[in-house]
């Protein structure tokens, strides 16, 4: 069984947010809310990097962990979903994610979050499979219509790549071996740059 | 007293204790087990869409 993962290649994303843009198209993301977002190391700095950010559908995911209501699910393909008719907004997820995945789309009196909302990997959730009320809580299950996310086929430059990890890695392995090396955005000496 | 005034403390008793009852039951689900409705999904998985989406990877995905 194939275990769906993301990943974006620093060296080849461009910053251009055609992933953010096809996100919030596809799914109707309300306003105040980006499923996915493009995050730049360094701006300015000559030797930049960009990197597109979004739920990272976690094999262990925390915010399933600490969901006081069990509002979390993962298919057997690896992706990890909830049911908004369960989620409390509670905000316990958006605190455990790493990766800054879960929003909230109302920002009200007296600090009511609204339902949680996040990267479905575009398979939607507990509903019918792209039925009206699907799709008004969770936006297009393109995985049913056996399609994989839009942000990843829609990226120009095939930074972002979303599917089988298996496939995933390979193609990245084979791109690092291409460039000679390993990327050097990440590693020991970016995260413990010495003293001097 | 009379009847209907009887009947009415009655009544007053019985709403006023009913109200005091609490229930000693607790509702126990085991924790990190999904509570919500089954997605339809779930059921669609297996090696044909599998297969399916892999097609589509190398359809889209790849460098061109």
């Amino acid at each position: 069984m194939a275990r769906m993962k993301f990943l974006c290649d620093a060296e080849r994303c461009i910053e251009c947010n055609a992933c953010v843009t096809a996100c919030k198209n596809e799914h109707e993301v309300p306003w105040g809310v980006n499923r996915r977002r493009v995050v730049v190391l360094d701006d300015g700095v000559p030797g930049e990097k960009s990197i597109s950010v979004a739920c990272m559908h976690c094999t262990d995911a925390p915010c399933a962990a600490v969901c006081p209501v069990d509002c979390f699910y993962t298919t057997d393909d690896g992706i990890v979903l909830h049911d908004k008719d369960l989620c409390i907004g509670c905000g316990y997820c958006f605190y455990a994610c790493p990766f800054g995945a879960p929003q909230y789309p109302q920002k009200e009196a007296f600090g009511v979050r609204g339902k949680m909302d996040k990267c479905t990997f575009c398979a939607g959730g507990p509903p019918a499979d792209n039925s009206d009320a699907e799709y008004k809580k969770y936006g297009r299950n393109r995985i049913a219509e056996g399609k994989l996310p839009l942000c990843a086929e829609f990226c120009s430059t095939k930074a972002l790549l979303g599917g089988d990890g298996g496939m995933v890695a390979d193609i990245y392995r084979k791109r690092v071996l291409k460039r000679g090396g390993r990327p050097q955005t990440w590693g020991w000496e970016t995260a413990y740059k010495a003293a001097s | 007293m009379n009847t209907k005034g009887l009947t009415a403390v009655v009544f007053v008793v019985a709403a006023g204790l009913s109200g005091c009852y609490e229930s000693a039951d607790v509702t126990v689900h085991k924790q990190g087990k999904y509570m919500g409705q089954k997605d339809p999904l779930l059921s669609q998985q297996g090696a044909a869409r599998d297969e399916s989406l892999k097609k589509r990877f190398q359809l889209v995905q790849l460098d061109r």
